[in-house]
């Protein structure tokens, strides 16, 4: 492994999809990521785009390419393969997602007891989009002891989400609390625990045992059911299976606080296809510093224990994310760095990070800050990188909802750029 | 002791991410354990306070959280983290502290006499070496066995490894005479023309054909290998929390190796705890970091890490000859902290019809000593269950692994036989006796 085709710097969305991508055109890849945790923090509907947040995500996509700066400006012509390919992909990994650019949004009810907007969503959460039909309840089910999901609170705030938005919602609503006997208190419980309890055959069968006792006491009508989002992790297919049969009408999970599964199995499909396509990931390490040749990328040093290890390539990815994922860091000095090759990071001035409240509409004008490319996801230096994901200027993936359709976009350009670099063929080349 | 940074100071940076208990084996398996988030990093946030407010020294020494005895000290945590967290390594330095206030300690007596043997590898490898025939009849005996439990807590089924008949070390002595202790000693090969091998407790007490077969793979390669004397690594004692001797074993090798390694020897080791232990651990864990500490960390190489440097200077032999068949591998924890990649794959890659196949599995569940104790042996098999499953449908034959502790347990699980890489590479290079040109990678 000390010389590859193009080493990935991230695992989270983007940087696994560029390299899934790279991967399937015969290159070798390398994903190097200082951690693996951004995809345990995405709730599981894929946020392509959400302005308006009544329209449809090809609209949304739209209206932000019509920002000229904004990722989409560049990118909006490859969101439709993008999204093909990662249905693809996900379907042929057993966790199919349904939906589409030209669903409209509709209100997904969460853990939190909010709803937001989503359009395209993993088969176990897609009952939550369809319309209301007059007289349909939603029950709201939990398991006593999970720390991450009260129910009789996700009931109230869903209450008070369908009365403010506009459009039909559930005709009544009803938290469910199951206790399970045999899930001693020994420690608080998480959607993980649960998740490994729905893997297993026989621990699946005695909870949904639980739950459909408990469900015939709190139902009464036609009604939906909400449940943690903890419908197994390796055999989510079943365990989603067996909970609609035991509870006996439209089952669906609730986006949770992390730890969450849904995003955990996203991450175990495109991981396992990464590494059945040859490809390699180096976990725990972040780059030390990337050497340059004549302007063009040629080595990547990692720290390793005790001695640096070096990966030769001529391409090279950042799917490092903003400053939540860690590509773009503000040190006390001022202003905003990038992580890896220390590129111009595009900033607001920094008398506007005063300015604007977090949470105000539109957000944060320090969400716009990222790395400027041209239409190839090239920054100004050196040669051979691309830039993906978060890590690119112009979005504000909060408000606009728009972070993983730019992951999965920027993934397919970058690749298909870096098939084309006429500098650095990428694929099967003599070591 | 103190809670040296970087790694006690590290739990400062924690996001309650989470990360870390997705990716804990331990935490899969059992309830007994609340997590790595917990033990680590937030009753990390108590020690310090303690620390920080040192009234009298048993409140410094306590922790306020016993359950991270359950730690297997994988290390998948720390790999996991995006906030540079040093989990595993908190829960190790905390593991020690419980060990020095055995007041604090969740473990009775036995166990404490236990933990004792079992980071005393030297000592019980040379003891068994001598009595090996009697002591292999008893290791596979039933009642032994049973009676090893109730007095010491080793499960009785937990895989202990056969002794051989004689160490390497003296097998080596009687073929190379003394072992040279300075590599200005008259008549040694200077550092172009050989490496300095670390075969630690494994290789020496146990499976001396490994140990075997990395030479036969350096010589191939045009080494000669220097075996200069040394003692366990000191992993053993980390992981049951006792430093201080620890501290010992890492001095006397440091003593030894420095030299070798400031005259440019490459020290190479089979065993790849060991190894890590003498990159990572003397500083990390023990705080043995002086400058000799360093040199030596600079100058250890995993075996597979360096025949893959070797290639890619254009130095490796790749003349290995055909061998057919599928070959399941299984990267054990303590390669993966090497943050080396899976040298071993690359390996395979260049024997003719050689189809190495990862198990991405994340433990086989055994962690060193861990998985001998009677109250964790059930965890070790829950942990590595979906590991011995897909080994099963592969059917008989070997199976690699870097790591001896989890060949032995994995070996014990599934009844496969168990070999190390060298071990493969050395079998290829047997069945094809024209060395190919060294070329370009």
């Amino acid at each position: 492994m000390p010389s590859t085709d193009v080493v990935v710097v991230g695992s989270g969305l983007a940087g696994l999809a560029t390299a899934v991508r790279l991967a399937e055109e015969g290159a070798r890849v390398v994903v190097v990521a200082a951690g693996s945790a951004t995809l345990s923090w995405a709730g599981g509907p894929l946020d392509v785009a959400a302005v308006p947040p009544d329209g449809t995500p090809r609209q949304g996509v739209a209206n932000l390419a019509a920002h000229p700066g904004h990722p989409y400006a560049v990118l909006s012509g490859d969101i439709e393969a993008a999204v093909a390919w990662f249905d693809a992909t996900m379907a042929h990994g057993g966790l199919p997602y349904e939906g589409d650019l030209d669903r409209p949004l509709r209100l997904l009810p969460t853990a939190l007891g909010a709803t937001r907007p989503a359009a395209i969503v993993p088969a176990g959460m897609a009952a939550a989009l369809e319309p209301w039909r007059a007289g349909e309840g939603l029950v709201v089910m939990g398991i006593r002891g999970d720390k991450d999901l009260w129910p009789a609170a996700v009931a109230a705030g869903l209450r008070r989400a369908f009365a403010a938005g506009s459009g039909p919602g559930p005709a009544s609503i009803t938290a469910v609390t199951v206790a399970i006997p045999d899930l001693a208190d020994r420690r608080n419980r998480s959607a993980l625990d649960l998740a490994h309890r729905f893997d297993d055959p026989h621990q699946r069968a005695a909870l949904l045992a639980h739950m459909s006792r408990a469900l015939d006491g709190g139902r009464s009508g036609p009604c939906r059911i909400a449940l943690p989002a903890a419908l197994g992790l390796e055999d989510h297919a079943a365990a989603l299976a067996a909970a609609r049969d035991a509870l006996g009408g439209p089952v669906f999970e609730l986006p949770m606080v992390p730890p969450s599964i849904p995003g955990l199995r996203l991450q175990a499909v495109l991981r396992r296809r990464f590494l059945a396509l040859g490809g390699r990931i180096l976990l725990g390490e972040a780059v030390a510093r990337v050497e340059v040749d004549a302007g063009r990328v040629a080595r990547v040093v990692l720290p390793a224990a005790a001695r640096e290890m070096t990966i030769r390539a001529p391409a090279l990815v950042l799917a490092t994310g903003g400053l939540t994922g860690g590509g773009l860091v503000a040190p006390a000095s001022g202003g905003l760095q990038e992580t890896v090759l220390g590129l111009p990071v595009e900033t607001p001035p920094e008398a506007a990070w005063l300015a604007g409240r977090a949470d105000a509409p539109g957000g944060h004008p320090i969400a716009l800050a990222g790395i400027r490319t041209d239409d190839q996801l090239r920054p100004v230096k050196p040669a051979g990188v691309r830039i993906v994901g978060g890590l690119l200027a112009g979005q504000r993936f909060v408000d606009e909802r728009c972070g993983d359709g730019v992951a999965l976009s920027s993934a397919w350009r970058a690749a298909a750029s870096l098939r084309e670099d006429a500098g650095a063929p990428v694929g099967r080349v003599a070591a | 002791m103190t809670l040296a940074e970087p790694v006690g100071l590290s739990a400062e940076q924690c996001l309650k991410c989470n990360v870390c208990n997705t990716v804990c084996p331990v935490l899969r398996v059992t309830d007994r354990f609340p997590g790595p988030k917990y033990v680590g990093p937030q009753a990390q946030r108590f020690r310090l306070a303690v620390e920080a407010a040192p009234q009298d020294g048993r409140r410094l020494l306590a922790s306020p959280d016993l359950t991270v005895d359950w730690c297997s000290g994988c290390g998948f945590c720390t790999s996991a983290c995006p906030a540079d967290v040093k989990i595993a390594e908190i829960n190790s330095r905390a593991r020690a502290v419980m060990r020095e206030v055995e007041r604090t300690s969740p473990l009775g007596w036995r166990h404490r006499i236990r933990d004792r043997l079992l980071g005393e590898t030297d000592l019980v490898g040379s003891l068994g070496v001598r009595l090996a025939p009697l002591a292999n009849l008893m290791l596979r005996a039933r009642l032994p066995r049973w009676a090893v439990q109730v007095v010491l807590g080793i499960h009785r089924k937990a895989a202990l490894p056969a002794f051989a008949r004689r160490t390497f070390a003296a097998t080596w002595r009687s073929t190379h005479g003394p072992l040279p202790v300075d590599p200005s000693q008259p008549g040694l090969p200077g550092p172009d023309q050989a490496v300095v091998y670390f075969h630690g407790c494994a290789a020496n007490y146990y499976e001396p054909h490994v140990a075997a077969a990395a030479v036969a793979v350096l010589e191939r390669n045009g080494f000669q290998v220097i075996v200069p004397p040394q003692v366990c690594c000191g992993l053993p004692l980390i992981s049951n929390g006792r430093y201080a001797g620890a501290r010992g074993r890492a001095r006397r090798n440091v003593a030894t190796l420095a030299a070798f390694a400031r005259a440019g020897y490459a020290i190479v080791g089979t065993s790849t705890s060991c190894t890590h232990t003498l990159k990572a651990e003397y500083r990390e864990m023990l705080d043995v970091d002086d400058a000799d500490a360093r040199a030596v960390a600079g100058a250890t190489w995993d075996i597979n890490e360096f025949l893959v440097h070797l290639h890619d200077e254009g130095r490796l032999d790749t003349g290995f000859g055909a061998r057919t068949g599928a070959l399941p591998y299984h990267a054990p924890c303590q390669l993966r902290s090497h943050g080396i990649g899976l040298p071993a794959l690359d390996l395979f890659a260049l024997v003719p019809g050689l189809a190495a196949e990862d198990m991405d599995h994340d433990c086989c569940g055994v962690a060193g000593t861990y998985g001998l104790k009677e109250e964790k042996y059930q965890v070790a098999l829950d942990v590595g269950a979906p590991l011995f499953d897909r080994l099963r449908d592969r059917g008989a034959g070997d199976v690699a692994c870097d790591s001896e502790t989890c060949r032995w347990h994995i070996q014990a699980a599934t009844g496969a036989r168990l070999r190390h890489p060298v071990e493969i590479l050395a079998d290829a290079y047997a069945a094809s006796p024209v060395t190919a040109t060294p070329g370009g990678s």
